[in-house]
């Protein structure tokens, strides 16, 4: 019982560290541009696919790809926010719901007129290889993607609190009108958030894709239960990020194997809808009124 | 002289075409609508099945056709059920079709079946698996290939007959724990393979169901490993049948595992898992690799595929449906040519076939509800990146084993 629940529990963080990766990108953009990016987990899919060719063609191991695929995908998100949501930025926010969910069919039907709907993996040499700690085991690509979730959340803290630039991201994430008087010149920094969140995502397919398959729908359930890990965690808050993606992680693993597996989800969109009733800010959100995403 | 010949010549020819006109061949011909989803989402494994019919048809046009009267289908596209349904109508209130065949899927089939059985026309199912097709007390309802029902009673008879004394147990040590998906599919054939296991006396220490969308099986692998199950057997789709196996090596879980057909029998479970799918087992339809002196046509069947459409068949669903058209055809010609549905149904159930001499390997005899209770699935196993068949003993080309 004892070696079972430790199990669920490094099962269920490991799970939790890439979730939280992919709701940092997300939170960025959400919290940032205030807008709901519903193509966030197909910009996962695109990346997936990206080391899944880089390694089929030209032999690139998964890990070296990210040189190529965080700049690519950081590229496609600057283009995204350029082209797609800056001509309707001021427009209803339906309207911006709606072209996300547009750029999420395009890349999703895309790909399966590119690559049809295979399975695509591939395979290194560490895709099996599992850690025996003792009571535990741990998968080693995983627990790599895992550590890279928590060096780059550190990175990420560090750069939001201490630089200009990521001073300027959080100070229009509170409030763009009194940002724009401030003088932070806002439509860069919408750019440069669309393009980091995007970059973020590219990262998490990268890390997934020793363990995982892509195929066009894989972004689907990412993206949400990225939302779902966002409002938790609170817009904004990269420490909430984290805490609320390694919860999300645990909850469905241990609500998994101790319930039953037909619960996991029933689990953590109940606390989600909780949350939702008694803290709309989320965990660590920036206080009362963060979470109106410009709804209004 | 040579005039009148020409005149002549000319008369014979014209004569020779009013006898070839169409009308003349319309009474000549024995018309069959075919029903296949041949575009949209299961154009894919549906235009493989169409292929398989269209080649047993070809080769017995040339083999005569049936009592000297050529084959030829009227074929119909049915991408979803409306369709099924309305095309299954069509054929038969517009074209005067009086027979059809079909479908590969079983939502298809169950559509297209009761419109053609409604208007009392009969209906040869060559591919779908779903139990209902052949229950619903439709007397001109008729399938030629095993249902999911059958699937399980292969699986579980191998569990029992094979792997049980391979571990040195007796059936009721034989701990078995049931993997399944959770939609109608999954849930459905679980629920056959609770009842089967505990029909034949296994020991079902575990059944867990799981989303296919899950992004992560963990707690599924730990639930089962805390049953410690000597044999897994699952019922999944393609994503979640990788992700199974491959959490299973991560969480130590070293259970053997048996699919049901789905996601454990496509290229793209090995190609995902490499050396972590050899040795697993699944049970399918009749696949290329297979003893050949069990399944006699098979290769010919290999050969006229590669020479009518240029490539290798892509699943066993053609040859499946091959062996069924083939199987109808002979039906057909035991009724002297007629496509009276009484007269159908009397040769249809008294047309008995032994294993081992078809292109699939199965055997046929049809019961009262109209399915062929000989067709038997066969069990097959990865090794080496082949999915090769191994039990039983007849069709089988390398012995199963037990990988460690």
């Amino acid at each position: 019982m004892f070696e079972l629940t430790l199990q669920a529990i490094v099962s269920g963080l490991l799970v939790g560290g890439v979730y939280a990766l992919m709701a940092a990108g997300l939170n960025l953009i959400f919290g940032v541009v205030r807008i709901i990016n519903f193509a966030h987990g197909d910009l996962m899919m695109v990346a997936m696919y990206a080391v899944y060719w880089l390694f089929t063609l030209s032999g690139i191991d998964p890990y070296v790809a990210v040189l190529v695929v965080a700049p690519a995908l950081f590229l496609l998100g600057v283009f995204l926010q350029r082209v797609v949501i800056r001509p309707i930025q001021g427009s209803s926010p339906l309207m911006i719901i709606f072209a996300t969910v547009a750029v999420s069919l395009v890349l999703q039907n895309l790909a399966l007129m590119l690559f049809q709907g295979d399975f695509r993996s591939v395979q290194t040499s560490y895709s099996i290889a599992v850690l025996d700690a003792g009571p535990v085991l741990v998968s080693v690509p995983r627990l790599i993607a895992f550590a890279a979730s928590i060096l780059l959340f550190a990175g990420l803290f560090l750069f939001l609190r201490y630089t200009y630039v990521g001073k300027a991201l959080r100070a229009v994430a509170e409030n763009r009108t009194v940002a724009r008087l401030m003088g932070i010149r806002v439509e860069r920094i919408y750019l440069l958030a669309f393009g980091l969140g995007s970059a973020l995502a590219g990262i998490a397919g990268v890390l997934m894709m020793p363990f995982a398959s892509a195929y066009p729908t894989v972004g689907t359930i990412y993206t949400l239960l990225a939302f779902v890990v966002v409002v938790l965690g609170g817009l904004g808050s990269m420490e909430g990020t984290v805490v609320a993606g390694l919860a999300v992680g645990l909850i469905e693993t241990l609500t998994g194997t101790f319930i039953s597996p037909a619960v996991k989800e029933i689990a953590y969109f109940g606390l989600f809808i909780v949350i939702l009733l008694i803290r709309p800010q989320g965990f660590f959100g920036l206080g009362k009124g963060t979470e109106e995403v410009g709804l209004k | 002289m040579k005039r009148a010949g020409t005149i002549a010549g000319v008369l014979i020819l014209l004569l020779g075409a009013l006898l070839l006109s169409p009308a003349a061949l319309a009474q000549q011909e024995i018309r069959i609508g075919a029903i296949y989803p041949r575009s949209g989402s299961l154009a894919l494994l549906g235009e493989e099945s169409w292929r398989g019919a269209e080649i047993a048809r070809q080769e017995r046009n040339e083999a005569g056709g049936i009592l000297g009267r050529q084959i030829v289908f009227v074929n119909a596209d049915a991408p979803n059920v409306n369709a099924a349904r309305s095309e299954a109508e069509r054929l038969i209130s517009q074209q005067g079709v009086q027979l059809l065949i079909g479908t590969y899927s079983s939502a298809l089939s169950m559509a297209a079946s009761e419109a053609a059985a409604r208007r009392g026309v009969t209906f040869f199912e060559l591919g779908a698996i779903s139990d209902g097709i052949t229950q619903r007390g439709y007397k001109t309802v008729f399938r030629t290939n095993p249902t999911a029902s059958m699937f399980v009673a292969a699986q579980m008879a191998f569990l029992r007959d094979w792997m049980a004394p391979q571990m040195g147990k007796e059936p009721e040590q034989l701990r078995v724990a049931i993997a399944h998906e959770d939609s109608d599919y999954g849930t459905s054939v679980a629920e056959n393979m609770r009842r089967e296991a505990e029909r034949l006396g296994l020991n079902l220490v575990s059944v867990q169901p799981y989303s296919s969308t899950s992004t992560d099986l963990s707690s599924v692998i730990l639930r089962l490993r805390a049953a410690s199950p000597d044999v897994i057997v699952a019922v999944s789709y393609a994503q979640d049948a990788i992700l199974l196996q491959r959490q299973a090596h991560e969480l130590g879980l070293r259970s053997k595992v048996v699919g049901t057909g789905g996601g454990h029998s496509l290229s793209s479970f090995y190609e995902a898992l490499g050396d972590l799918a050899e040795g697993v087992f699944n049970v399918d339809f009749t696949q290329y690799e297979v003893n050949t002196a069990f399944t006699p046509g098979l290769e010919e069947f290999r050969e006229r595929y590669r020479a009518t459409f240029g490539e290798e068949p892509r699943s066993g669903h053609s040859l499946a449906n091959y062996m069924g058209a083939h199987v109808l055809f002979d039906i057909i010609e035991r009724s002297g040519g007629s496509l009276d549905p009484e007269r159908i149904r009397a040769s249809t159930l008294s047309y008995v076939v032994r294993p081992g001499q078809l292109a699939t390997g199965w055997g046929v005899r049809f019961d009262e509800t109209g399915q062929n209770v000989g067709a038997t699935p066969l069990v097959t196993q990865w090794r080496g990146g082949k999915l090769v068949t191994v039990w039983p003993e007849q069709a089988a080309v390398m012995a199963p084993v037990l990988i460690e």
